[in-house]
């Protein structure tokens, strides 16, 4: 890590920013809370999104530069429930607003996942860098739309979850991907099970509520966004929109996307998904993520991943967990991963913003983490096992389920 | 013999309880047992039918009951269409309707059972029309079509378009079948009015309906407020290279996010235009951006056009 960082003098794309110089220059250092950092070190931030995670996404964004060297200044903040509130100046109701901005040049976004992707494509076009809550999106499709356009514009994009940073400097972990990267196995046998911790009925949705008066200080058509709108609930909002298709996909992918975070690095999956998935979950609701007992999902070496929620059904017994080691391969294989590079240390948010590279948790890799929990989610939604094409990201054989992969938008959302 | 007819709304009770009705009930059988204990006032949330969430059936049971009902044909099928409740609804009683016709719905939409599917589709659009259902229903049976519904179910959902209350969800569902919809979209078009215009023009360039690019043009000219911007975009993912110059001159007079979003429209015609093999024009859009996109808020759209130059043949 330090090797790279010594190669960074200061940020690339600041350089030629005389507005954001201008702006950031008039502030005192002592306002700035890190006197060592130099204003031209000194990002503008905002948050979007001020509930629930808001406060923390915000926080692990600070600490992230303070890593790198660097210092961001909070200079705005924008929630679609602060209607009369807002003085559009340093709190805003429309993310627009913050968007077009020129001071500022990061974002952190922890609105509800619906609004990830497209606020933080808006943000890349804006030219900011982004750090974006988990789960990185509400379907497939989006993920991919977010990859292009960091790709597009050539932005840092990084997923607020930092599992895969940790595991990465985990000597057992660097072995193990060594050995899933290098295809030697064949077929892998390893079975990944993780039990519990999924929140399965916690950030279940009411299957019975009755509509209510929009309260005054929302903007619920804002609130809603591209998802198809529904009469207000206050359990639709405010971290228990979790449980609603809508909004997000159950305690599945609110706490899956921190689980899958070091798995995907770990098991070497972070260009690929899980081609078969097969549920063991009563069908679901149409409109409210609820109970279901396990999901096995296998990638295309054979590979098995399990979630097992332990709130409904019978536990998963089909198989066992079980690892990988290089006593599963051959004297001249283990040769081969013995000569193996370690894996490129992953860069920081910070870190990245600075370098003009690739963040460790990019749109990338945090795309495909995400993918697994869709496709569990799409094969509990549909009660059936499907297959998932990887490249093309399409389900193959039943188009009941596809149409889940990609769902439109409502107007004048698009991505 | 004929075949039994299943009993719908018994089969319907089958369902589970909702987690907070089961808790009531046992909370009722155990004040039951003990007859002389101080009668407390239950809270509102712990009340049979106070909001509450899905416990889910044994997925065996709930496919017999499913199967069951679609053994009954369209009689059966429109029969529990018609025990279907919104919460919001006067006469709501539980989930357990609802529930199971998602249930329904998504047994014959399986692969390979295109006689079920087509009976249940039929049956949900052909309770579109009249005044049987509320609106909440309606949109319900609605979103049921965006899971199974087909080219047949088309023209039910297009007649939907111009009610303010039903445009949302019956685009949804057009845009996800796509197969006529384009021609669904057109002929609502120019009777739609503010929310449910701007729905039809979102629609017509998500399916980048070549056949509408003229009454896009007119929309994005003469319109104002979202109705000229969703034009705009619809026309820029259309990849119509008749609008370049008014999108481009739209994009350089606007200022702040508008000018983000409107070059953003160039950015995507361009692309549009790229895939279309329209070379010279898609050059002409990138090198107006790499051009004029140079201050430093810009510079992820001059750059995205720079490289997009470099690809396309010289």
């Amino acid at each position: 890590m330090k090797k790279i960082l010594k190669r960074i003098t200061r940020r690339h794309f600041l350089t030629g920013s005389a507005a954001a110089l201008a702006t950031v220059s008039i502030v005192p250092r002592h306002v700035l809370g890190a006197p060592e950092v130099s204003p031209s070190d000194t990002v503008g931030g905002a948050l979007i999104g001020v509930g629930g995670r808001g406060p923390g996404t915000y926080g692990e964004m600070v600490k992230s530069f303070q890593g790198a060297g660097m210092a961001v200044k909070k200079l705005a903040e924008c929630d679609v429930r602060w209607v009369g509130r807002a003085d559009n100046k340093t709190t805003y109701t429309d993310f627009r607003r913050v968007l077009e901005r020129k001071d500022i040049d990061v974002v952190a976004i922890a609105t509800p996942p619906h609004w990830h992707a497209l606020i933080s494509i808006a943000a890349m076009e804006a030219g900011k860098d982004v750090l974006c809550e988990k789960p990185m999106t509400r379907f497939i499709a989006e993920g991919r739309a977010m990859v292009e356009a960091a790709q597009r514009y050539g932005r840092v994009f990084q997923i607020g979850t930092f599992g895969r940073f940790s595991a990465s400097r985990d000597g057992k972990n660097v072995l193990t991907r060594k050995i899933m990267r290098s295809g030697l196995l064949k077929p892998c046998e390893a079975v990944v099970i993780k039990s519990g911790g999924l929140k399965v009925k916690e950030w279940s949705g009411l299957v019975n509520a009755k509509p209510q008066p929009v309260p005054a200080n929302l903007d619920w058509d804002m609130y809603v966004g591209p998802s198809p709108m529904k009469p207000y609930h206050p359990h639709r909002v405010g971290g228990t929109h979790r449980g609603y298709w809508d909004y997000e996909g159950g305690g599945l992918c609110d706490m899956g996307q921190h689980y899958l975070d070091p798995f995907t690095w770990t098991w070497g999956k972070d260009d690929t998904a899980p081609v078969e998935i097969e549920p063991h979950a009563p069908p679901a609701h149409p409109e409210a993520c609820g109970m279901w007992g396990w999901v096995e999902l296998k990638y295309a070496d054979g590979f098995t991943l399990v979630f097992d929620s332990g709130e409904w059904g019978k536990p998963y017994d089909r198989r066992k967990s079980r690892g990988v080691s290089l006593n599963d391969l051959g004297e001249e294989d283990r040769k081969k991963i013995a000569a193996m590079p370690d894996p490129e240390p992953l860069l920081t948010f910070g870190e990245a913003v600075k370098a003009r590279k690739p963040a460790g948790g990019n749109a990338d890799v945090a795309h495909r983490t995400v993918t697994i929990l869709h496709l569990a989610n799409i094969a509990i939604r549909v009660g059936r096992k499907i297959r998932f094409d990887p490249a093309k990201e399409v389900i193959v054989g039943d188009e009941e389920a596809n149409r889940l992969v990609s769902l439109p938008m409502r107007a004048p959302w698009h991505l | 013999m004929a075949a039994k007819k299943p009993n719908v709304a018994a089969l319907v009770e089958q369902m589970p309880e909702t987690d907070n009705d089961i808790k009531a009930r046992q909370e009722e059988a155990k004040a039951q047992a003990q007859p002389d204990a101080p009668d407390k006032p239950k809270p509102k949330a712990d009340r049979l039918g106070a909001a509450s969430k899905f416990t889910g059936p044994d997925p065996a049971a709930a496919e017999k009951v499913f199967a069951e009902i679609l053994s009954g044909g369209r009689e059966s099928v429109t029969e529990l269409l018609g025990l279907v409740r919104e919460p919001g609804d006067a006469d709501y009683k539980n989930y357990k309707a609802s529930y199971v016709l998602h249930g329904v719905v998504l047994l014959a939409g399986r692969t390979g059972r295109e006689t079920e599917r087509k009976l249940v589709g039929d049956a949900l659009a052909a309770q579109l029309g009249g005044g049987k259902h509320s609106k909440a229903v309606k949109g319900f049976f609605i979103r049921e079509l965006r899971v199974l519904g087909d080219k047949a179910a088309v023209k039910a959902l297009g007649a939907q378009l111009l009610d303010e209350d039903l445009c949302g969800d019956a685009t949804q569902a057009l845009l996800t079948i796509g197969d006529g919809a384009a021609a669904e979209f057109r002929r609502a078009l120019d009777k739609a009015q503010e929310r449910n215009r701007v729905t039809i023009l979102h629609a017509l360039g998500t399916l980048r309906d070549g056949e509408s690019a003229a009454a896009l043009r007119k929309a994005f000219g003469e319109e104002q407020g979202d109705a000229h911007r969703t034009a705009a975009w619809a026309l820029a993912n259309i990849g119509d290279a008749a609008s370049a110059d008014a999108l481009i001159k739209a994009a350089d007079s606007a200022e702040v996010w508008e000018r983000t979003e409107a070059t953003r429209n160039c950015l995507l015609l361009a692309e549009r235009l790229a895939v279309l093999g329209r070379h010279l024009e898609a050059k002409r859009v990138y090198t107006h951006l790499r051009d004029t996109r140079t201050a430093s808020n810009e510079r992820p759209f001059r750059e995205a056009a720079e490289k997009a130059l470099g690809t396309l043949p010289r």
